[in-house]
């Protein structure tokens, strides 16, 4: 089976580590950031970084409340960043869904599809970046950077189906006290391999209630796509057609023109 | 069958020439995933100069540079995770910011000049001596009461102190090297030993 994150929000205390941790193995360079009226730094995704801990602020019983959640890459069990790229840059691989930077050729078709906005333009090496699960971490048996650095235990690795027992069982330990608690990505956008154990409902999370992959996008993969080839056909034969029309209508033309001069 | 020797290679390059054809090409998969850039690299294990915690990193160097800095899983404090500080590491050894070279700014000057090792440490040792010669307190008088008759008296006792020095350790310092720095400041009669970690 493939392998996945478990995101428990209830565990996380924002400390960043995993963010940091991310940049320092990736070799991703610092950002400059500002106060915005909230705790949060890193405001979102960019092209040199590929999560962040977002710091919702919501005042519950006149007291504030924080809704942390790592955001990454939800490496979709069928991701549509992978069904567009006409690069064929994008693969699964043991559950990531990674990015061969060599084949990218930035066209950002991949970020318009992503019905969780995850791809950013780098404009460094002007390609589409995101986070990779750490394949080339996990391929030789060593934990992704974020999971690693976790301090609470909040990151979990390991293969989908075990941890989506476990985000169950937590779910149900949460429900006494957080009656919205629930497993965020076991069907969600088709499924993802990161999963999430929310306290409440997604949207306190910034995370989309239902994700979808745009209709335009899906259209055009269903119905544009597939036939194209067929459009380019249509347009040669309709271009060898015109020029014989012409032609013909041309001598006709003359032959009419001629006959009027003598006539 | 008897094979010439010309037809030998005829064979083996054509079988070479096939396998390529055959699928046997194994860069795309290996292009997938990027490079695993601390294979072969051995960690050293190192403790985290920040706060007191004291957790422990290991640091993957090669060819006398810094590769990767992560969590030790085998260290007791932190088992392998980091903060957001103990995580950026790696920022210490790379960074243009980084100091390379002592600075010295002298007494009632505006500005720092760049001086060599051998010069600064000549200078603290010059200035601790200095500074110990002149506040060094070998005697002290001390109000000693008779337990039994209850009277108090003056009493002269050895003492070896200077309180115009004091030292300050800091995370950074290993349970050995803490040792040597309190060893080195109890030797010179230093009395105001202190550490920031607080465990």
């Amino acid at each position: 089976m493939a392998k996945g994150y478990l995101v428990d929000t209830t565990k996380c205390i924002g400390c960043r580590g995993c963010v940091v941790a991310c940049k320092n193995w990736n070799q991703l360079p610092a950002e400059p950031t500002g106060f915005k009226g909230t705790y949060q730094t890193v405001a979102d995704f960019s092209g040199n970084t590929f999560t962040y801990i977002g710091f919702n602020e919501y005042e519950e019983n006149g007291q504030l409340k924080w809704y942390f959640t790592k955001r990454q890459c939800m490496h979709c069990l069928d991701p549509a960043c992978m069904k567009v790229c006409p690069q064929k840059a994008i693969s699964i691989v043991d559950g990531a869904v990674v990015r061969d930077y060599g084949k990218c050729a930035g066209c950002q078709y991949c970020a318009s599809a992503c019905p969780f906005h995850v791809p950013r333009y780098n404009t460094k090496i002007n390609k589409e970046t995101k986070c990779s699960m750490c394949a080339e971490r996990v391929a030789e048996g060593m934990l992704p950077a974020c999971v690693k650095a976790c301090v609470t235990g909040a990151l979990q690795f390991g293969e989908r189906d075990e941890l989506l027992a476990i985000a169950k069982e937590r779910v149900n330990a949460l429900k006494a006290e957080y009656p919205n608690a629930r497993v965020y990505g076991e069907n969600d956008a088709g499924g993802t391999s990161v999963l999430y154990v929310l306290a409440d409902v997604p949207s306190k999370y910034g995370l989309p209630e239902n994700p979808q992959v745009s209709a335009l996008t899906t259209a055009w993969q269903k119905y544009v796509k597939p036939y194209g080839p067929w459009l380019i056909a249509l347009t040669a034969a309709g271009s060898i057609l015109s020029f014989f029309s012409t032609r013909l209508l041309k001598v006709g033309q003359r032959a009419h023109e001629e006959e009027s001069l003598h006539g | 069958m008897r094979i010439t020797r010309r037809e030998f290679l005829k064979i083996s390059s054509a079988a070479i020439a096939t396998l390529p054809v055959l699928g046997f090409d194994l860069t795309p998969a290996m292009a997938q995933i990027g490079e695993f850039r601390i294979k072969n690299v051995k960690p050293v294990p190192t403790i985290c100069p920040y706060c007191g915690c004291g957790c422990g990193l290991v640091v993957y160097a090669a060819d006398g540079k810094v590769i990767a800095t992560e969590g030790d899983p085998d260290h007791p404090i932190n088992q392998g995770s980091t903060c957001a500080k103990g995580a950026a590491l790696y920022q210490i050894y790379d960074n243009p910011r980084r100091m390379r070279k002592p600075l010295y700014r002298a007494p009632y000057s505006d500005h720092w000049e760049e001086k060599d090792w051998g010069w600064v440490l000549d200078r603290i040792v010059e200035k601790i001596k200095a500074t110990r010669d002149k506040n060094f307190i070998t005697k002290e008088t001390v109000k000693v009461k008779d337990e039994k008759t209850g009277v108090e008296s003056d009493v002269e006792i050895n003492v070896n102190r200077t309180e115009a020095i004091a030292t300050l350790g800091g995370a950074a310092l290993d349970n050995e090297e803490c040792y040597l720095y309190t060893k080195l400041a109890r030797t010179l009669g230093v009395v105001y030993v202190e550490h920031q970690a607080r465990l």
